[in-house]
């Protein structure tokens, strides 16, 4: 080997060497803007529900909940979100109408303890983004589209990603409101549900 | 019969104020006794919500009627009164006032606390006037009753002096603020 390709090889090795040794930009496993897949912030994410009782506003919250979605950047047919809420930890600031909605009228949560959306397919909209799959409440499970805008950031060096967005679901459809909770002047057949999510990046 | 009052008699709409106003505190008594037994439901929800309306309505009607006072001249007292029997009965009147204005307001705020916003007939939602909470809550409702069960009782004793007027004094004071009465 003559002495320039020698040298040529040596300084190739040594820049490689120090590529190698610059900190990785993120420590975390990365879902970056190419997308990815991710998991709920708990601490910082929102699950409420506002219903009209007596022509006034209510408002709840489910405060346990569980999202995950696989986010493919550049492509987001190939999206997928599951959520699981936790029905019976349901909140309205209110202890009477808290047992009242899990009653056996309502959402009979000794019986369907768990609220489930299930998309398949995410598809992009004008202003942001829809997951179409499969709604399931108190064990009734009809197509739902829920439109959502989603950011990705990069906070302190770790990855995340924030979704929002609202649907309105008839509370009727999904047989919440038996008996006397049938008619709708008291309580409201829409319900609108409304979240805020802060997403991290799925551990591997 | 005039609109507005006179030196001797309660106007029209004076009267109108003070009896729909007496009609009303009725209603959101009974209303309030029927609801407190039922369990929560779609029965205690609606007489809950014809209450509250209703509590807005007095609220809006004595804000007027507080106007209408200012306008208005007042038939005065009957010169025979002794000094405390005047004390007395301007005190009634002012705790009346207060009252009206302060119990269905204990209300709305309970109920924002609560977190069940008040709306009126279904017409419109009022703003709330508390945050949620449930200490806040519990204290207010208690406020309400109070206040409430006082109402009734000053109401009470309004009621009662305007009878010793009519058949103990024998003047007028009854007499001024019923409809189709005459001198």
């Amino acid at each position: 080997m003559r002495l320039p390709t020698l040298c040529l090889a040596l300084a190739a090795t040594l820049l490689a060497g120090a590529v190698r040794a610059a900190p990785a930009p993120a420590a975390q496993p990365t879902a970056s803007a190419a997308g990815g897949r991710f998991v709920l912030d708990p601490a910082r994410s929102s699950l409420q529900f506002t219903f009209l009782q007596a022509g006034a506003q209510n408002t709840g919250r489910f405060p346990r909940f569980t999202v995950a979605l696989d986010f493919p950047g550049a492509d987001p047919a190939g999206g997928r979100l599951e959520v699981a809420v936790d029905v019976a930890a349901l909140d309205t600031g209110d202890k009477d109408r808290d047992e009242l909605l899990r009653s056996e009228e309502l959402f009979a949560v000794a019986k369907f303890p768990q609220a489930r959306f299930s998309a398949s397919q995410v598809v992009k909209t004008a202003s942001g983004f829809e997951a179409d799959g499969k709604l399931t409440i108190r064990g009734v499970t009809r197509d739902a589209r829920v439109p959502f805008t989603f950011r990705e950031a990069t906070e302190g060096g770790a990855a995340a990603a924030y979704m929002a967005g609202k649907t309105v679901v008839r509370r009727l459809d999904f047989g919440v409101g038996q008996g006397e909770w049938q008619a709708t002047d008291q309580a409201g057949n829409d319900v609108t549900v409304s979240f805020s999510l802060r997403l991290t990046p799925a551990p591997r | 019969m005039a609109l507005r009052n006179t030196t001797r008699r309660w106007g029209v709409i004076a009267q109108t104020f003070h009896w729909v106003i007496v009609a009303l505190v009725v209603v959101q008594v009974t209303l309030a006794e029927m609801a407190d037994d039922l369990p929560l439901g779609v029965r205690k929800l609606t007489l809950l919500a014809r209450h509250k309306s209703v509590g807005i309505t007095i609220l809006a009607l004595v804000i007027l009627r507080l106007l209408w006072r200012w306008l208005n001249e007042q038939p005065p007292l009957p010169e025979k009164l002794k000094r405390y029997e005047r004390l007395l009965a301007h005190l009634v009147h002012v705790a009346l006032y207060v009252l009206l204005f302060a119990v269905p307001l204990s209300g709305w705020m309970f109920s924002s606390a609560r977190g069940f916003p008040v709306s009126w007939f279904g017409f419109f939602q009022l703003p709330d006037l508390m945050p949620k909470s449930r200490p806040l809550y519990e204290a207010l409702l208690t406020t309400h009753h109070v206040l409430a069960w006082t109402l009734v009782v000053v109401a009470g004793l309004h009621g009662a002096a305007a009878l010793k007027h009519h058949f103990v004094h024998r003047d007028d004071v009854l007499k001024r603020m019923l409809p189709f009465t005459h001198h």
